[in-house]
């Protein structure tokens, strides 16, 4: 990413497409996107991610996390420029915020690793709710009924998974 | 400056730590779900307080993730190409300059989020005074609610009013009090169909608030969720 904004770097382009263009697509596919529609998409969305990539600050997210944040607010433009023509598509949120205190900075790096570790030891089926939260953005009783389950089973899974993912058994959080 | 310390009072259902309750707006906002006002004002929040900054930076990092983790899906042939050449030619186009009217000084002090459709409000409208001492614009963020920045002067008295629906108001700098408790930055006062209330800007700095009406309409989905969670 970094040789992607300093140097306009086509091979390093070429890798992240490679990586992320499909599952980009995977993504929008599930997301109930046609197969032309989801590949345009998908496509768009390297194309903002080369354009934007000098905004991209490793400190403050995981490439992973930046694209999917990217793809996010392409959709959310197109769906708002086919009922808002007028609004712009600049997205404040692509930059790092500039009043990060040293006392409340989050420490990313640590927030990362703890969703990667807890990621995998989740149970497949507090996996899947999270899928469907998480990545598709369902809400809870959307997702309750999808997999015929009672809401509050639905509850109590995300918020137990969601508690984990946060680092919630390791310390005491909640206190910043 | 400090990190505020989040107050304690019963309507506010934002005030105590973010806690996993709120998981489902966390979701719905970074899978990008949740309607653009209560984004604007979840990312305005995340500024003002680190507890829900950590839980929207670890939403975040669950949808990135997961999408590292998706099946990938074939992209046709010489897709990576197409993108190339496409780069290629909006680099030869000059970027638009950024034209915009005249900006507020004391406006540039909000939060980012906040700053650049409170920005583009001023320049497009400017300030409207309701009552002395209070002044609102009306924000453009691409909702079909009614999103509006308050600038309360302190001691000042917003008129005593009641909501065709829910009120979420967040108070991004100063303060505000009125008969269910004192809001300081980073609290979110959630006012219903019923209440009636008279908020007056606290001593001190002037208040800036951002707030959120759904005029009464009733919501499915995510935005009924989101009447769920904290409204009653």
């Amino acid at each position: 990413m970094a040789r992607i904004a300093a140097n306009k770097c086509r091979e390093s382009f070429s890798e992240l497409f490679d990586f992320y263009a499909p599952r980009l697509k995977s993504y929008l596919l599930r997301l109930g996107a046609s197969e032309n529609e989801a590949e345009d998409l998908a496509q768009d969305v390297m194309v903002t991610v080369w354009r934007k990539a000098g905004m991209y600050d490793r400190k403050q997210a995981s490439v992973s996390t930046w694209v999917f944040r990217v793809a996010r607010n392409r959709r959310i433009d197109r769906f708002r420029q086919a009922s808002r023509p007028e609004l712009d598509a600049d997205e404040p949120m692509l930059r790092p915020p500039d009043i990060e205190q040293p006392d409340v900075a989050l420490d990313r790096a640590q927030i990362e690793e703890t969703v990667r570790t807890e990621l995998q030891k989740l149970p497949p089926e507090q996996l899947e709710l999270l899928q469907a939260a998480f990545y598709e953005g369902l809400s809870h009783s959307e997702i309750a009924s999808r997999f015929k389950l009672p809401l509050g089973t639905v509850k109590s899974r995300i918020r137990l998974a969601f508690g984990r993912l946060r680092g919630q058994l390791e310390k005491g959080d909640g206190d910043a | 400056m400090v990190m505020p310390e989040p107050r304690e009072h019963g309507r506010d259902a934002m005030s105590g730590p973010a806690n996993a309750a709120f998981s489902e707006l966390y979701s719905a906002y970074a899978a990008g779900r949740l309607d653009p006002a209560f984004a604007l004002l979840l990312e305005t929040q995340s500024m003002l307080r680190g507890d829900v900054r950590h839980a929207l930076a670890v939403s975040e990092t669950i949808s990135g993730v997961m999408l590292e983790m998706a099946e990938p899906a074939r992209m046709s042939a010489g897709a990576a190409t197409r993108a190339l050449d496409l780069i290629a030619q909006l680099e030869g186009e000059t970027g638009r300059a950024a034209s915009r009217g005249p900006e507020d000084r004391e406006l540039a002090d909000l939060p980012d989020p906040l700053r650049t459709p409170a920005q583009d409000a001023f320049a497009a409208a400017g300030w409207q005074g309701t009552a002395p001492g209070i002044r609102r614009m009306k924000l453009d963020v691409g909702s079909e609610l009614d999103v509006e920045l308050y600038r309360i002067q302190p001691n000042a008295r917003v008129p005593r009013h009641t909501h065709g629906g829910m009120e979420f108001t967040l108070v991004v700098a100063g303060g505000f009090s009125d008969e269910s408790g004192s809001y300081g930055p980073g609290d979110l006062a959630v006012k219903g169909p019923d209440d009636t209330h008279q908020p007056v800007g606290d001593p001190g700095d002037v208040c800036f608030a951002l707030a959120v009406r759904d005029s009464g309409l009733r919501f499915t989905g995510v935005m009924g969720m989101i009447q769920r969670v904290l409204g009653r």
